[in-house]
């Protein structure tokens, strides 16, 4: 019982003290090699140069540079087994000397170890062999797109001129630059004057026009257009966060010429007997800025009144009486009159269907429009004389049977005394 | 019931046939024949015969089926002898239609004595029932307008003769220019003869076929019209207020009262008196009084009285003739118009003289 209380403390001990070791060695470990008198080792903006190297001393001069300053940032004299430490983007990088080699060049061993490697760019990260002037440093490109329209008020079917301007205001080149520009819906593009072709680079400070080009405006009404983006790298490949323009507004006013047919239909009285007539009247007119063709009014009769006859203008086409007309000039008048029968008491509205096309002289094809009409309620009463439709049916039938009889009786007489 | 068929030939026949059809509805409304039956209290049945469809077709109270087409243009245009040709050839229709409709007691054929039809069928057409039928047959002749014109007069007195030849049982006579007299326009002047004549022979009918207190029947017709030179007229009178009988039956006697001019007193053979009416008016006295009073001129009267009550008295009388003196006067003018027609002709044949005047230019050419 005793050894194993004593295995226990021996390895709860060495646990800890593997922990300590661990806790010394400061994270990742992301160089371990030797480096030459006047190269370095580069992690993102940071430059780590072996400056000097006295093998007898076993000492060793460390440069540290930040970006492609001259001056270094950091400049330590180190004894092999010393080490310093310095942030890099808030992560502390160790830095210790390891061994120091005899030698022109009399490399240096280094280990370098970081807390944290993930804020690490790889493209800026490992060994560079001549020094500070050598590596390469990454840079921050910034484009600033500018999208202007010209006009930005205009008709239907006018063209409007887009152009896309892009300046690097970064402190390094844009690469690999893709630039898109959908094309916003009710435009139709007319011509393209410029355009990129594939990946671009702007370089720092350059300002160039990328888009130029024309649309057309289908519709009217205020458009705000779609922003042109750009997705870019810097020089070291890193892709930038996408560059977005100002999104322009384009009013687009309508200039069509448009037929509007103005019908009317109203009735001569809105109480009537039943198995009365009403006299209907269709008025129409073009109060529109173009002619209408293809006229084409549905007179939808309710089932409780009847048509009964109309101008010569009115055909029944598939039990509907339909007026139809190849054309309709601008202001142009003209009243239709048709009669209708009551049939049914109750309440009812005649409407009609009405259907047009038109030339908008914006658009290569004919425009069709359609409109509906209805008249005031229609009040059908009881006739004057239904309440004799109300008796019992031996009521007409007895009459009824008394003239058959008497027709026939004085058909057979008149038949007999015929010559 | 007397089983009694009334025949009218020709226009004037046809006319009169159709106003005794109206007559008998009792109504002379033009809805008569729908609305109503007609009132015969024998079983009448009439024929009308023509050889015109459009006198035919102009009557309006007799049933087609009693209406027989002989056709022969329209009419016969008053020639007698074209209308006998006529008959022979529709003797077998007209015969065949008469015959279908069975036996008959008596028989009546009503027609003019001077158009063209009647007058040629009706002699034409008595012989012919005589031969195959036993019934008494009488006519009624209606004689012309003496200023009718020399044709009608000379087949009025053609048509006389032959009848008289026919073996008709009698000849009652109605006379247009006797009934004249009572005025008016031609139509209602003809109108209001057809109807007179329609009103007597459907009262006679009447009385031949009803029960009476005191009776005259079929019999005592023949026997009446049997009697004198087998030459009838009849009389009538339809008092329009109360009137006493005695008054009633002269009116019928009277000349006025007469079909044909004649006075009763004076030319009457046999004669028979036939009264209506309410009883109150039926004095036996009065009646017996006229009757005496006729019957000791004429001879045997027969009478018959019918009592209908909250009706005016009506008197009719039948009465044969001995002599007939206007009847003479007729003849004596028709004698007249023969002469003139024959006398016209032969100045038609001399005017072929003429015809050989203008034959010496024939094949001739004027030359200028």
């Amino acid at each position: 019982m005793n050894h194993f209380g004593k295995t226990l403390t021996f390895m709860s001990l060495a646990v800890f003290l593997m922990l300590i070791s661990a806790g010394g060695a400061s994270g990742k470990i992301l160089f371990n090699d030797t480096i030459d008198v006047g190269s370095g080792y580069q992690i993102n903006n940071y430059f780590i140069e072996v400056a000097d190297v006295i093998y007898s001393s076993e000492v060793a001069t460390i440069y540290v540079y930040e970006g492609e300053s001259k001056t270094p940032k950091y400049d330590k004299f180190l004894s092999v087994g010393d080490s310093f430490t310095f942030k890099v983007e808030g992560e502390d990088v160790k830095v210790n000397l390891v061994s120091v080699y005899s030698g022109l060049k009399g490399p240096a061993k280094l280990s370098i170890t970081v807390t944290d490697s993930s804020f690490i760019n790889t493209k800026t990260l490992g060994k560079v062999d001549g020094g500070h002037t050598n590596a390469v440093f990454p840079k921050t490109p910034v484009l600033d797109i500018t999208k202007t329209v010209e006009p930005a008020t205009m008709g239907v079917g006018d063209e409007v001129t887009i152009k896309v301007s892009v300046t690097n205001k970064g402190d390094g080149d844009a690469e690999k630059i893709i630039f898109s520009d959908p094309t916003p819906a009710k435009f139709v593009l007319q011509q393209t004057l410029i355009a990129p072709t594939g990946q671009t680079i702007i370089t720092k400070g350059e300002t160039r026009l990328v888009y130029v080009y024309t649309l057309k405006a289908t519709e009217a009404g205020t458009f705000v257009l779609n922003p042109t983006t750009a997705i870019y790298s810097n020089n070291v490949g890193d892709e930038l966060p996408q560059a977005s323009s100002n999104s322009p507004t384009v009013v687009v006013e309508d200039s069509s010429r448009k037929a509007n047919l103005d019908v009317t239909v109203s009735l001569d009285k809105y109480t009537v007997d039943r198995r009365g007539n009403l006299q209907g009247t269709i008025r129409m007119k073009n109060i529109g800025e173009s002619s209408a063709s293809g006229v084409k009014i549905s007179l939808l009769v309710p089932a409780g009144l009847k048509y009964v006859d109309g101008d010569s203008s009115i055909e029944i086409i598939s039990g509907v009486p339909t007026i139809y007309m190849e054309s309709f000039g601008m202001q142009q008048e003209k009243e239709i009159a048709f009669r209708l029968k009551a049939v049914d008491e109750g309440t009812y509205t005649v409407s009609t269907q009405n259907y047009y096309s038109f030339n908008d002289g914006v658009n290569p094809n004919l425009q069709s429009a359609s409109s509906t009409s209805m008249t005031n309620a229609i009040y059908v009463k009881e006739g004057k004389y239904d309440y004799l439709l109300e008796q019992p049916v031996y009521v007409y039938l007895v009459p009824l049977l008394l003239i058959g009889i008497l027709a026939g009786w004085f058909f057979y007489k008149h038949r007999q005394y015929k010559f | 019931m007397l089983n009694i068929l009334v025949i009218g030939n020709g226009q004037c026949g046809n006319r009169i046939l159709d106003a005794i059809n109206r007559e008998a509805f009792g109504t002379k409304g033009r809805f008569a024949k729908y609305l109503s039956q007609q009132k015969y209290k024998s079983n009448v049945q009439t024929i009308a015969i023509n050889t015109a469809v459009n006198d035919l077709k102009e009557m309006k109270f007799t049933k087609a089926k009693d209406r027989i087409h002989t056709p022969h243009l329209h009419g016969v245009g008053a020639n007698r002898n074209v209308g006998k040709h006529v008959f022979e050839d529709n003797k077998t229709l007209i015969m065949k239609n008469i015959q279908d409709r069975g036996d008959f007691d008596v028989a009546f054929v009503i027609t003019s004595a001077s158009g063209g039809t009647g007058s040629s069928f009706t002699p034409l057409l008595i012989r012919e029932l005589k031969e195959k039928c036993n019934y008494p047959i009488y006519a009624l002749v209606v004689l012309p307008f003496r200023e009718e014109g020399t044709l009608y007069l000379q087949n009025a007195a053609f048509c006389l003769k032959d009848l008289r030849e026919s073996g008709a049982d009698g000849i009652i006579l109605a006379d247009n220019q006797f009934l004249k007299q009572m005025g008016g326009n031609v139509e209602s002047a003809y109108n209001g003869i057809n109807d007179m004549i329609a009103k007597r022979l459907l009262f006679l009918m009447d009385a031949l076929d009803s029960e009476m207190m005191m009776v005259t029947d079929l019999g005592d017709f023949k026997t009446v019209m049997s009697g004198g030179a087998g030459l009838a007229t009849i009389g009538f009178y339809e008092a329009e207020a109360e009137m006493p009988i005695k008054s009633v039956i002269k009116n019928a006697l009277s000349p006025e009262g007469m079909l044909f001019s004649t006075d009763a007193y004076q030319e009457a053979s046999r004669s028979m008196i036939i009264l209506k009416g309410d009883r109150k008016y039926m004095s036996i006295d009065e009646v017996s009084s006229e009757v005496e009073q006729l019957s000791s001129c004429v001879g045997q009267v027969f009478k018959g009285i019918i009592v209908r009550n909250d009706e005016l008295p009506q008197a009719l009388t039948v009465l044969t003739l001995e002599s007939a003196v206007e009847l003479e006067n007729l003849y004596a003018i028709a004698v007249e118009a023969i002469n003139y027609e024959r006398q016209k002709k032969e100045r038609v044949d001399s005017m072929k003289e003429v015809d050989r005047a203008f034959s010496q230019i024939n094949g001739m050419d004027p030359s200028y």
